[in-house]
């Protein structure tokens, strides 16, 4: 389970041993079977976690409406970010998809480390922007592109999650309507050969 | 702010106060970071970065008033509006060093403190306090991110319009109005209409609850 911590971690900076042990002690181990609320809505988010095994979803409401902003799989993190960071309360819920086990550490946990190595704290500043560049490129997605290019850009991106969320999840992570998301799913199952869209 | 410094040396201290906010930071250790800072200026209605170009500069605004906007087929989405103080590049482009998908414009003369990418990780590397101060800026900037898209998301056109309007007042004077309208994502027709709300005189609808 660390050693995929740890080839996350590598991803942004090469900690030594040493510095990568004053991480790994802090993590915890939660594992929640599936349909499970990690958080609701108003309640401050304490954890920043990294999914080892399962699938989680956070989404908030508006209205009567789910509208899922995160799917995170095996080697992405989760957290209600803004709350974790600001200790304010979150806008967004958090539950499982499947069974889940995650690798969690606190918020003051983190700061401790943080103060402790400054390489971790360069970790914490590249992932911090990492969180910040995707939010920005996911807004612009939803103004650039329309529903069918974001539409294949998802699915090129992430083509197992075609079988593992549900249609309806999915339509609202992409922000459509579950008939929209059925008739371009239909589209690209008799038209295999999609128009490829450069990523970056 | 309600007026923008007059001096170079009374906007850096407010850069300095601005620092200071996220991490004690001492005079002397502000002033190691002046030789990575350069000062650049533009007049009104100037390109700092157009659709294309690489992002070389992390910029704060000194003074002047500067608009960041996405071209989308035949319109301009306004995604920022920034002024004294307020942090503004084209964030993709600066991280990934590719090319920019956004323009940003001046719509008053500006003066712009900037750090340029390779300066900025020198920086990073030279200055603990650096890393830090890089990491809680990110920080608030994902945090103003994720309630603005919130907050987009969940008020209303009205609550929207109000919200903004009390919290940055010299905007109304200071940005053409249809750019604030494109901001907020309210339709020009509604932004005049919304407008009228403000006009002193008119009992209870300049007021928050």
């Amino acid at each position: 389970m660390l050693e995929l911590v740890r080839r996350y971690v590598s991803g942004y900076v090469s900690l030594t041993n040493e510095e990568f042990a004053l991480l790994a002690e802090k993590l915890e181990v939660r594992t929640f079977q599936r349909r499970v609320q990690l958080l609701r809505a108003g309640e401050v988010e304490y954890y920043m976690n990294f999914v080892v095994a399962g699938l989680v979803r956070m989404y908030f409401y508006r209205g009567k409406t789910e509208v899922i902003t995160n799917i995170a799989r095996e080697g992405e993190l989760i957290s209600s970010s803004s709350s974790f960071l600001s200790g304010m309360p979150s806008h967004y819920y958090i539950e499982t998809l499947e069974p889940t086990t995650l690798l969690s550490i606190t918020h003051d946990n983190l700061d401790e480390i943080y103060g402790k190595s400054v390489r971790i704290e360069r970790v914490g500043r590249l992932m911090t922007t990492q969180f910040v560049m995707q939010k920005e490129e996911w807004e612009y997605e939803c103004m650039r592109l329309d529903t069918r290019e974001r539409f294949t850009r998802f699915v090129e991106r992430y083509p197992d999650l075609l079988q593992r969320v549900t249609q309806k999840d999915l339509a609202s992570y992409l922000n459509m309507k579950p008939e929209t998301f059925s008739r371009l799913k239909n589209q690209i199952k008799k038209r295999p050969a999609v128009v490829k869209m450069s990523i970056k | 702010m309600s007026k923008p410094p007059t001096s170079y040396k009374a906007a850096l201290e407010y850069l300095h106060g601005y620092l200071s906010r996220y991490t004690a930071l001492s005079k002397q250790e502000f002033d190691q970071f002046l030789p990575y800072i350069e000062i650049r200026e533009f007049e009104k209605r100037t390109k700092v970065i157009d659709m294309g170009e690489v992002e070389r500069y992390l910029n704060i605004v000194a003074w002047g008033l500067v608009r960041k906007y996405l071209p989308v087929r035949n319109r301009e989405i306004t995604i920022q509006l920034a002024s004294e103080g307020h942090i503004v590049h084209s964030d993709l482009s600066f991280h990934f060093r590719t090319a920019s998908s956004c323009v940003i414009e001046t719509i008053e003369p500006t003066v712009f403190f900037s750090v340029s990418y390779e300066n900025l990780q020198e920086a990073y590397d030279l200055f603990p306090k650096a890393e830090r101060l890089g990491r809680l800026l990110m920080s608030d900037l994902f945090v103003k991110k994720d309630n603005r898209f919130f907050d987009q998301l969940r008020k209303d056109t009205r609550e929207r319009f109000l919200d903004y309007v009390l919290s940055h007042p010299q905007m109304l004077q200071r940005v053409p109005q249809k750019y604030i309208a494109s901001y907020l994502n309210i339709k020009p027709e509604t932004f005049s209409r919304l407008k009228h709300l403000m006009r002193p005189g008119r009992k209870g609808t300049a007021s928050r609850e």
